[in-house]
């Protein structure tokens, strides 16, 4: 095992170009959402002290995941898995909120902040299958471990988490040169199971109604969210201001923020935004290439493969072409549990490019 | 095995999808301007708030004092209400609701917001909820409903909501959505974390495009022990009896307030308040009537807090404070142990020429009396001397405050942030305050301004100084602690410094086993306390009973501390017009002991009357 001298920036070492993205992609919610607050108060209660607080509280949990060397990671995956399947087990036990059980609600213990566990059990599976499809244990098993995690997530109920996990679970096998066979046989499991639990009705009403809703024309809130965002222009507004009507989004900062982010920076922000993460999935493969290690090949393909459709989900929601999920962007979304899972992310990539001797 | 073609294929399929959406927000972003324009003027945009419910509040061994219910409400949707259909819905409305009278119906449907709220559906059954549900006007929607199950037990800590005022109204629109707020107690203080966010039904073009559910407050968990609490009320309304029975007072005993405050942490786990009120009066609306009524009682005060009395002889712990700080004791005395004769009066002339004769509570005198024999007997001479020699050491020079200083270091004249509204801050009077009133509000002094005789009043607590019993509690636990901290009552809040003060541990054992000599044997608060028995040996306090202008009874005041080998709490009772500390307040606070030291209860009986 590589030991390292610690400096300021973590083990020695650290890399950089993920520092700053990590940084640019804070600041760049930090902006969007000062650009919708009107006064600002430092507050808990104002969104942008809130999101400044969980940034600084993200960055800390980076460097903290960074110090951690995979070997050490690699002895924490069952008990990680273990901690956030008992917490969505727990979840069961809370009263709804907003009908559905999602939250922990931390308010009880002085701190005013909802917990989500299924933002934890991402990285949990993600890590989990690297570990066991790296070492060729059996597909079985891994396979029930998943399915248990999701049928989990599927009666708080959230089906957009659902979906991205799935599909997540679903790729990752498939770049394990899997026969496509066997792919073609898990894809359809999955298909299958998301069917039964819709028959059963362990979808809710809830979920029922978010899908029956698309059918039946976009949600309301997808109709606005499309008109901010046309009402960016090529600039955006707020540079250029070239329009003058403000378009109503109900709770514009949390799933919606990319309308609010396209109505003030237009298509050259959205272009910047969305092509600085697109330059980091393709620094992210690189080292999957170079990479010796199979373990750590998977985990940086799982997380990639998280992130891109996670994009993809919130960014088709916003647009309006998929039902509504409740699929947060990472890292510009207001929101506590989905900025620390995040920055959790960024710290285990970080410490793969450090293993591999990558400095820039 | 890994494979990194295979991951290419997953890459590419991503950033297929991420062209096809840049695409599509290209297309969306290039639509004409005018295009846009003429879509959005033909929105018209209109919300309805849902109240959100409110946090709820709980004592420290998790019990509800204040709680949230959920209730069904029919509303009827006036944007679907035309002059085809309103008599269909007025004949719905009065036959399946015949409890509501024709008035009320005209009323519901003459509203003009978007929705009209029409009646509970609470003890409706399933079936005609469907078959009302039915009609497109009907929408049933869930309305939080406020209950207070202690009902007027914790009324001066919740307080009560109400609807906003105009100028509440214009604060956020959180308020504007639940239109309802905290107005005293907790409700007000803590209105940003328990209030809630509305929940929104947004019409567009008389359609419902969109319901945003509300979402509850934060819950706030208080210091409350609800069990005290009620221990604390019993006690106070007894002492409230006893008061009636045993004093000839030209108007009724009627006010009083009770606080046990934690030593250790700062925080309330019992405040009574006499005469209270039922804060549930307030959920639906409280009637003209009733509120005078309570009004004129001064239910609505919370006297713990606002109450503003002259304190008497609790306040000479002031002076002992001083006086072993300083060592400025009687004239000619050099230690806290030296002897004055207190022949039950004073005799003095001033420099400024005037002479008077001051009498003591006890015409027959105290005899021999040290600092700590002053305390046990609450003897006025030896603090008037002590007063004395402040007045001729510092005369009218700076320094001559040197008491009013020290009584600011424990928070008189100051309010103490405790985490409730409205609370008053108290007088401590000195030469500017003097002049300042002999200016602007000369009613209010003699026309000399500040003589050595207002200092003799004030080292005893009397004359023109005033403080509620929430800043007595705090400045002893304030001298027993070293530190000034704003009492509270909330668990979760950052506890807050007031300022620090200097006492030594010697100082402090010293001061409770004086205090302890109160309830001992040849203290004035011994007959209260002698039914503890050996228990009384172990507790501690200080009378006082401050004489009120006009024909008004004196204020009957306690300081109480529950242990003196291990101090834990500083229970403060006052009555008003309650006549004498030592024969009311002291067994009230007693009762309270007992309960705080697992004792068994005995009533409250008349103790003895002193100062």
């Amino acid at each position: 095992m590589i030991n390292r001298r610690i400096t300021i920036l973590g083990p020695e070492g650290t890399n950089l170009y993920i520092l700053v993205q990590f940084f640019l992609l804070n600041f760049i919610s930090w902006f969007t959402l000062f650009t919708s607050s009107e006064n600002i108060e430092f507050k808990t209660s104002d969104v942008l002290s809130r999101q400044i607080i969980f940034s600084i509280i993200g960055l800390a949990v980076f460097f903290i995941t960074t110090y951690l060397s995979i070997e050490t990671i690699y002895k924490f995956i069952n008990p990680l898995l273990v901690v956030s399947l008992l917490l969505l087990v727990g979840l069961r036990f809370t009263t709804p909120i907003l009908g559905v059980r999602r939250w922990f609600d931390l308010s009880n213990f002085g701190i005013p902040f909802f917990f989500q566990p299924s933002e934890f059990i991402k990285i949990a599976i993600v890590l989990f299958l690297a570990k066991s499809i790296s070492e060729k244990q059996s597909i079985l098993i891994s396979l029930t471990v998943s399915l248990t995690v999701l049928s989990f997530i599927f009666i708080q109920p959230d089906l957009g988490t659902a979906i991205l996990i799935g599909s997540t679970i679903f790729l990752m096998f498939f770049v394990s040169r899997i026969n496509i066979r066997s792919a073609s046989l898990i894809l359809i499991l999955l298909i299958i199971i998301f069917f039964i639990f819709l028959e059963i009705g362990l979808l809710g009403q809830y979920q029922i109604n978010r899908i029956t809703d698309f059918f039946s024309g976009q949600d309301f809130s997808q109709q606005q969210s499309r008109l901010s965002i046309a009402s960016g222009g090529i600039f955006g507004n707020y540079f250029s201001q070239n329009f003058n009507y403000d378009v109503f989004v109900p709770v514009q900062t949390t799933d919606f923020i990319f309308s609010l982010f396209a109505k003030n920076f237009g298509f050259a922000g959205s272009m910047i935004l969305l092509f600085l993460w697109f330059l980091f999935f393709l620094r992210v493969s690189l080292i999957i290439k170079s990479s010796d290690l199979e373990f750590e090949k998977y985990i940086l393909s799982g997380f990639i493969i998280l992130l891109s459709i996670q994009i993809i989900i919130n960014l088709l929601t916003v647009l309006g072409l998929i039902p509504l999920t409740g699929m947060a962007f990472p890292l510009l979304s207001l929101g506590g549990s989905s900025i620390l899972s995040t920055s959790i992310i960024f710290g285990l990539i970080n410490r793969v490019f450090i293993e591999n001797n990558v400095v820039l | 095995m890994f494979s990194f073609n295979r991951l290419v294929l997953v890459l590419l399929g991503v950033f297929c999808v991420l062209i096809f959406i840049f695409y599509e927000i290209f297309s969306l972003q290039t639509t004409e301007i005018s295009e846009l324009t003429e879509t959005l003027e033909e929105q018209n945009l209109e919300i309805f708030y849902i109240p959100a419910p409110r946090g709820e509040i709980y004592d420290n061994t998790n019990n509800v004092i204040a709680s949230t219910n959920l209730e069904s409400y029919l509303f009827i949707n006036n944007k679907k209400i035309s002059n085809e259909n309103i008599n269909t819905y007025k004949q719905l409305v009065t036959y399946n609701f015949p409890q509501l009278t024709e008035e009320e119906v005209q009323k519901i449907f003459n509203q003009k917001e978007l929705m009209s709220k029409v009646i509970s559906l609470e003890n409706v059954n399933f079936e005609i909820r469907k078959n009302l549900l039915s009609y497109e006007a009907f929408e049933v929607i869930d309305l939080p409903v406020r209950n207070y199950p202690y009902e007027s037990l914790t009324a001066h800590i919740v307080g009560y909501i109400g609807k906003p005022t105009n100028e509440e109204i214009n604060l956020n629109e959180k308020v504007r959505g639940n239109n309802l707020i905290g107005k005293t107690g907790l409700e007000k203080s803590y209105e940003n974390e328990l209030s809630g966010t509305p929940g929104q039904l947004i019409f567009d073009n008389n359609e419902i495009v969109k319901y945003i559910p509300p979402q509850k407050g934060i819950d706030i968990y208080t210091s409350i022990d609800i069990q005290l609490q009620e221990v604390v009320k019993e006690s106070l309304v007894q002492g409230i009896e006893l008061a009636n029975k045993n004093f000839i007072s030209p108007n009724p005993v009627e006010r009083g307030a009770s606080i046990v405050l934690n030593i250790e942490t700062g925080q309330i786990n019992a405040m009574v308040s006499l005469p209270d009120f039922n804060p549930n009066l307030f959920v639906s609306g409280i009637s003209e009537f009733d509120y005078k009524v309570l009004n004129r009682k001064q239910a609505f005060n919370n006297f713990a807090i606002q109450g503003l009395y002259p304190p008497g002889s609790v306040f000479k712990v002031v002076a002992y404070w001083l006086a072993s700080s300083e060592s400025i004791y009687p004239e000619d005395m050099t230690n806290r142990s030296d002897h004055i004769n207190c022949e039950g009066n004073l005799s003095f002339g001033f420099d400024d020429g005037s002479k008077q004769i001051y009498n003591d509570w006890k015409l027959v005198g105290h005899g021999k009396v040290n600092l700590t024999s002053a305390i046990t007997q609450s003897c006025n001479v030896y603090f008037w001397d002590i007063a004395l020699t402040i007045w001729r050491n510092f005369g009218n020079e700076e320094g001559e405050s040197i008491l009013q200083e020290y009584a600011r270091e424990l928070g008189f004249g100051k309010k103490t942030n405790i985490d409730l509204p409205f609370e008053s801050t108290g007088i401590v009077p000195d030469r500017n305050l003097f002049e300042y009133w002999r200016i602007n509000q000369p009613e209010r002094v003699r026309p000399e301004g500040w003589l050595g005789g207002d200092l003799m009043n004030l080292i005893i607590g009397q004359g023109a100084i005033t403080t509620t019993p929430i800043q007595v509690a705090n400045a002893y636990r304030t001298l027993l602690t070293g530190e000034n901290l704003a009492p509270h009552l909330n668990k979760n809040t950052k506890l807050e410094i007031n300022n620090v003060v200097n006492v030594s541990d010697e100082f402090v054992l010293t001061l409770l086993k004086d205090l302890n000599t109160v309830t001992s044997s040849g203290g004035t608060a011994f007959k209260a306390f002698s039914i503890l028995g050996k228990t009384a040996d172990d507790t501690g306090g200080k009378t006082g009973t401050a004489q009120n202008p006009g024909d008004r009874n004196n204020t009957s005041w306690f300081v109480g501390i529950d242990s003196i080998s291990n101090p834990k709490y500083i229970i403060v009772t006052v009555i008003d017009e309650g006549g004498s500390g030592s024969a009311i307040a002291a067994p009230v606070t007693r009762r309270i002991i007992q309960s705080l030291r697992g004792l068994e209860l005995t009533s409250v009986e008349f103790g003895e009357v002193t100062e």
